[in-house]
């Protein structure tokens, strides 16, 4: 019986999970993206326990310092800090997960297919991948900015949530940003529907599909999933550039991107409001990087051949 | 080989083709033109005047033959006119493309004299303390927001400092000596390097772990060769297959991605220019720009394949092509 | 250890820099920041503020209007009125009320290049004005003016097809050199892409200011030195050069660092930024604050049946507290706004209604149209709909943004439910505003010149539609027959006191009917070195470069 040629024998899991614990940027970064998470799905409760209301604006309180009421103090409107950041967290963390995930789906979707019929399907695929990876971004985001959605039968209460310039967002990065996974994971297959167990199922009359979901998918879940993590961040960067340039999340829905953007102005005044949303976003995007080099290491047996390597 | 260098250089102006459609698609989708931005900006400007500056602006004919125009026009030479900058394109782009050029090389050129040492050292002794070091360092460069740390960089070193100036160019100073056209370079080349060194080190890293697995690598190291001369004579031009690879597919990306560094050093390169034409509606500059930006992608793209199939012989072209 | 040192080096450094008198040295070369580049520098195709700034160092109007906010002569002799002959009312050919009105230019009036400015330029900049093909974007103007009377080489007489009140105006027409641009003219068609004023920005032939061009660098920056031929007062500078820097941190950034050395007023720093500049440098820096004819307010959408009720309208003022926001976001420097009409026009109205914040009358209002309160505290109609409106300004712009987020929160307090949906301004003013797509209120300012009246903006043949190609700026879709009639006489009555009484009915109508939300007047803030004097802010349209010859240093 063939099994899957990469996946580690005995309890594949507990190995990971082994490796990736001796990687201790990883570990370290995994435990405080957990604590922001909790924190940022809690602030609801926080904002319950401090007494405070998180949209409430109070133009006698404009950046007023860090107190007990408010431990980090207030923004340009009066508002808690502690909370906005909070609430930004939530918003930054939705879009680059959402976003990331939505383009791994699409893109291990066209990779898989394009690589397993291979010939002039696969070749077409790609050239489109070239042509959406030379697509220019800019345009794509303002012509978005402008469709109307009403048009596209969404419902009202969805258009008028002001969450809008939030799913634009994830829609937009989806659109463009499946071609990395597309390509890695249409590389792999190429070589994997050659491999002896592929071949031993599609002998035993194994359909496309089935020979697609069942062999060759596993054996690129670590790929995906490194390629995935790494990307998080990346995006979580992207919305943060996009509200720099005004295309961003739209306020008063806060995210990091915007904090930091409408901080910018008034630096020298209140440094804080820069700083912390700068912090997060470091924090957040350096932690993702290190999880997926963790992740790399963890799921590709290889690297731990080359840490043998290194100690002859 | 001859062939398939043809062969990809039709498609890439095929792709380059429907690019240039997609674009201009994209362009006439969106919402409103040249002339509604005039009209929003000067109250006296009747509906007379509405109709006649869209007639003199062709933007009365539908987006195709506006296309067809364009196209006709680009194929003898004439890209058309920047309404944006009141001059032939071409004439527009110039200067704004040195300028980036020279910020982009330079910057290229700090990261990888930084990353592929500090990548190949970090290879050399995987999972030690300088390696962690390492990999932190090129992280943290990754994971900053870059307009924050443009910003960060000018509040430091101009602000407090007073070292350096705080952006724009040593023109726009009224001084041309070369320490003074450097001293303007110094902090926008510095962002970008902080922002671009990380990647570079880690796959300068990576390719060096790889390659150091290789069996001839070991059979070097079985002859007793030295350590440095293993990795440096042996290992290095193959592990930089991936790394060129790598930086002639980010051309493009590179090209139009230094819009943030231009707007906060007030930089007047490529990126902000193409952004300005986007946002102020100038058709013809916008899509010059951009074209160019896809096909330095394509050019990159094709650099790669030629630089993989021809610097490691396991490949061949025809692998390539499919 | 090392770290706790490192930060008291960098503390020192902050220490002294904000004792040390960087950049506040005299010196023959003034360095200018603002925020802009102009697109063209042809003076009458596509008009633009950074334009009309760096045209005030190089060029002059005929007439314009001062800090003072009258009309006087740059280029002219005297300003011709009726009063002093130099305007006399006539027929026009098809017997209609026309009027003459006859100019002398300056006897020592030339160009950059030496040349005499005469009477063949304007005929010529005339000419290329009302031409269909050329390419100017507002030929209003010059389509009103008949014929033009050649009396000699210096003096001319206008003959317009109407008798408006700022008949002797001619700040609108930028004078082209008929001796460079003649010959350019010559294909109408192409003379946008040919004119002297791009091809050969240079030329000192198309300028008559104290400055002439030297260098200009796209996007970057322009420089500008003394015109041999200026026949005024020399300006205290040699050299000018005006840098173009879009970031406002970077631009703060380059004045503490001494890259440049005052920030515009007019192209600058938005007003809580220069409040909080002014916080920390204001020992070392002249900071003027100069309100304007800027007028932010929120267009209302009068087609949607909500907004159709005047007590819906009338509510969502008195629910806000604009005072609080003029007081608390921009320190008292914006005053707030009654109508469009700015309080230092005279022709202001005092006893307009004026909407101070008042929460139960508000209240009375909105019960009264039959929006109460509902269970979670948010108003309804007896249907169960809720009173809810999307408001909608330019991304990025934060200031807008800010105050959006305050007046939502205040209008919440009074069970309105407000949602923002924000455009990039390439949308905003592209589609959503201009073709009247917003389904409520935009927020956005008009900037207007003294006594300007507000036909595009409120009369309701300036609707625009799909028909007229969607010109015009009546936004809100206000129709209002009384208004238009006004619109109409105070263009043509000359009679100062008549017309103020048409200026306060007008004023009086827009508060009552609030076809928009007016909220605030911009101001300007000037950020200047110590050792710079006598720039006046306008407040209107018209530069302080403009009178840079009157700048003065104070060694």
């Amino acid at each position: 019986m063939s099994a899957p040629a990469i996946t580690i024998t005995g309890s594949p899991g507990r190995a990971v999970l082994a490796r990736f614990m001796k990687h201790r940027l990883a570990v370290a970064s995994a435990i405080v993206l957990c604590l922001l998470v909790s924190l940022s799905l809690l602030a609801p409760l926080i904002e319950h326990l401090l007494g405070l209301d998180a949209e409430a604006v109070d133009l006698f309180a404009r950046y007023a310092p860090p107190s007990a009421a408010h431990p980090l103090g207030t923004d340009e409107l009066g508002r808690d800090l502690l909370l906005r950041l909070l609430y930004g967290g939530q918003v930054s963390l939705f879009v680059g997960l959402t976003a990331t995930i939505v383009a791994a789906v699409i893109g291990t979707t066209i990779g898989l297919c394009s690589g397993y019929a291979g010939g002039r399907i696969d070749a077409f695929v790609m050239r489109v991948t070239d042509g959406v990876i030379a697509l220019p971004v800019l345009p794509l985001l303002i012509v978005l900015a402008a469709v109307d959605l009403n048009k596209l039968g969404l419902p009202d209460e969805l258009l008028g949530s002001g969450n809008v310039s939030l799913y634009r967002i994830v829609a937009i990065v989806a659109l463009v940003g499946w071609t990395t996974v597309a390509r890695l994971v249409r590389a792999s297959t190429l070589s994997l529907k050659t491999r002896p167990f592929v071949l031993a199922a599609r002998a035993q009359g194994a359909g496309a599909f089935r020979i697609m979901l069942r062999h060759i998918l596993p054996n690129l879940a670590s790929p995906i999933i490194v390629a995935t993590t790494l990307s998080v961040g990346n995006v979580i960067l992207l919305e943060s550039v996009l509200s720099f340039l005004g295309l961003g999340i739209q306020p008063p829905l806060p995210s990091w991107g915007n904090l930091l953007t409408g901080a910018q102005e008034t630096i020298w005044e209140a440094p804080g409001l820069a700083f912390y949303p700068g912090l997060l976003i470091f924090i957040t995007v350096i932690a993702f990087n290190f999880i997926g080099d963790g992740l790399q290491d963890a799921l590709d047996p290889r690297s731990r051949d080359s840490r043998t390597a290194a100690r002859n | 080989m001859y062939a398939f260098l043809i062969r990809r250089l039709v498609h890439s102006l095929v792709v380059l083709f429907v690019m240039s459609v997609v674009i201009y698609g994209l362009m006439g989708l969106m919402p409103g033109d040249p002339v509604d931005l005039m009209i929003s900006a000067d109250p006296d400007i009747t509906s007379e005047d509405a109709a006649r500056l869209r007639a003199i602006y062709g933007l009365d004919q539908p987006l195709w033959s506006r296309y067809a125009n364009w196209l006709g026009a680009a194929l003898t030479g004439d890209f058309g006119y920047s309404r944006l900058y009141a001059q032939p394109v071409w004439q527009a782009i110039w200067p704004a493309l040195t300028n980036t050029l020279v910020l982009l090389v330079s910057s290229l050129a700090l990261a990888l004299a930084i990353a592929l040492p500090a990548g190949i050292f970090a290879a050399t002794r995987p999972y030690s303390l300088a390696d962690y070091g390492i990999n932190f360092a090129a992280f943290a460069g990754i994971s900053m927001p870059p307009f924050w740390l443009g910003i960060l960089l000018i509040l430091v070193f101009a602000v407090m400092l007073g070292w350096l100036p705080a952006g724009g160019t040593a023109a726009s100073a009224g001084v041309s000596g070369l320490w003074e056209q450097l001293q303007f370079l110094i902090l926008p080349v510095a962002s970008l390097t902080i922002a671009g060194v990380g990647g570079h080190t880690r796959y300068m890293r990576a390719s060096m772990i790889e390659t150091l697995r290789q069996d001839y690598i070991r059979t070097a190291r079985a002859k007793g060769l030295s350590e440095s001369r293993v990795v440096l004579g042996h290992a290095l031009r193959n592990a930089m297959i991936p790394v060129v690879t790598v930086i002639a597919l980010d051309l493009g990306v590179l090209f139009s991605g230094a819009l943030i560094t231009e707007t906060v050093f007030a930089y007047p390169g490529m990126g902000k220019l193409i952004f300005d034409a986007i946002m102020g509606n100038d058709y013809n500059l916008a899509l010059v720009g951009l074209l160019m930006a896809t096909a330095l992608t394509l050019i990159g793209n094709l650099l790669a394949d030629v630089a993989y199939a021809g610097l490691d012989p396991r490949i061949s072209y025809e692998e390539l092509d499919q | 250890m090392t770290t706790f040192k490192q930060l008291l080096v960098i503390g020192g450094l902050i220490l002294c820099t904000v004792f040390s008198p960087t950049g506040a040295t005299a010196k023959d070369n003034l360095v200018i920041g603002i925020t802009q580049y102009p697109s063209t520098f042809h003076p009458n195709i596509d008009s633009m503020l950074a334009k009309s700034y760096v045209h005030g160092l190089t060029r002059r109007p005929i007439t314009v209007i001062n800090a003072e906010w009258d009309t006087v002569c740059l280029l002219c002799e005297e300003l011709p009125t009726l009063e002093n002959g130099g305007a006399k009312l006539e027929k026009t050919p098809d017997g209609k009320d026309g009027i003459a009105v006859t100019y002398k230019i300056i006897d020592e009036a030339v160009w950059g290049d030496g040349t005499p400015i005469t009477v063949d330029d304007v005929i010529f900049t005339w000419e290329t004005g009302k031409h269909p093909k050329t390419g100017v974007s507002s030929t209003e103007g010059y389509r009103r003016i008949l014929s033009i009377d050649r009396i000699d080489d210096k003096t001319f007489t206008l003959h317009v097809d109407r008798r408006t009140f700022d008949y002797n105006n001619l700040s609108t027409m930028g004078l082209l050199p008929a001796h460079i641009e003649r010959s350019k003219f010559a294909n109408p068609e192409a003379y946008k892409t040919q004119t002297a004023f791009d091809t050969d920005p240079m030329n000192p032939g198309l300028f008559m200011g104290p400055y002439v061009m030297t260098e200009a660098k796209t996007g970057s920056h322009m420089v500008f030195e003394r015109n041999p031929k200026w026949w005024g007062k020399e300006p205290a500078f040699d050299k000018i050069t005006v840098r173009v820097i879009e970031n406002t941190t970077t631009l703060e950034a380059n004045l503490l660092s001494g890259g440049i050395d005052m920030i515009s007023g007019e192209l600058g720093l938005n007003v809580d930024q220069a409040l909080a500049f002014e916080k920390r440098h204001g020992r070392k820096y002249t900071i003027l604050f100069h309100p304007g004819l800027i007028y932010e307010h929120i267009d209302l959408m009068l087609d949607n049946p909500v907004l159709q009720d005047i007590r819906v309208r009338q509510a969502l003022m008195y629910a806000i507290d604009r005072k609080a926001i003029s007081e608390r976001l921009f320190g008292g420097k914006q005053p707030v706004a009654n109508t469009g009409i700015n309080p230092l026009d005279w022709i202001y109205a005092d006893d307009v209604p004026r909407y101070v914040h008042d929460p139960a009358r508000a209240d009375a209002l909105l019960n009264d149209a039959g929006w109460t309160r509902g269970a979670n505290g948010m108003r309804v109609n007896a249907a169960g709909e809720p009173l809810r409106f999307e408001i909608m300004t330019t991304a990025g712009n934060r200031t807008r943004e800010l105050v959006e987020q305050v007046l939502q929160s205040q209008w919440k307090e009074q069970g309105i439910d407000i949602r923002i949906r924000n455009e990039p301004a390439r949308v905003f003013f592209g589609e959503t505003v201009s073709k009247r797509k917003f389904s409520a209120m935009a927020m956005f300012a008009w900037i207007s010149s003294p006594e300007s009246v507000p036909r595009t903006t409120l009369h309701s043949e300036e609707i625009p539609t799909e028909a007229n190609s969607w010109s015009g700026q009546n936004y809100t879709g206000f129709s209002n027959p009384e208004m238009d009639a006004l619109l109409e006489q105070i263009e043509l009555e000359l009679d100062r006191e008549k017309r103020r009484e048409l200026w306060q009915r007008l004023q009086h109508i827009y508060a009552t009917e609030l076809p928009a939300l007016p909220l605030y007047f911009r101001a300007n803030s000037f950020i200047l070195p110590k050792w710079l004097g006598d720039i006046q802010p306008t407040g209107h349209q018209f530069p302080t470069t403009l009178w840079v010859e009157n700048w003065s240093v104070n060694k």
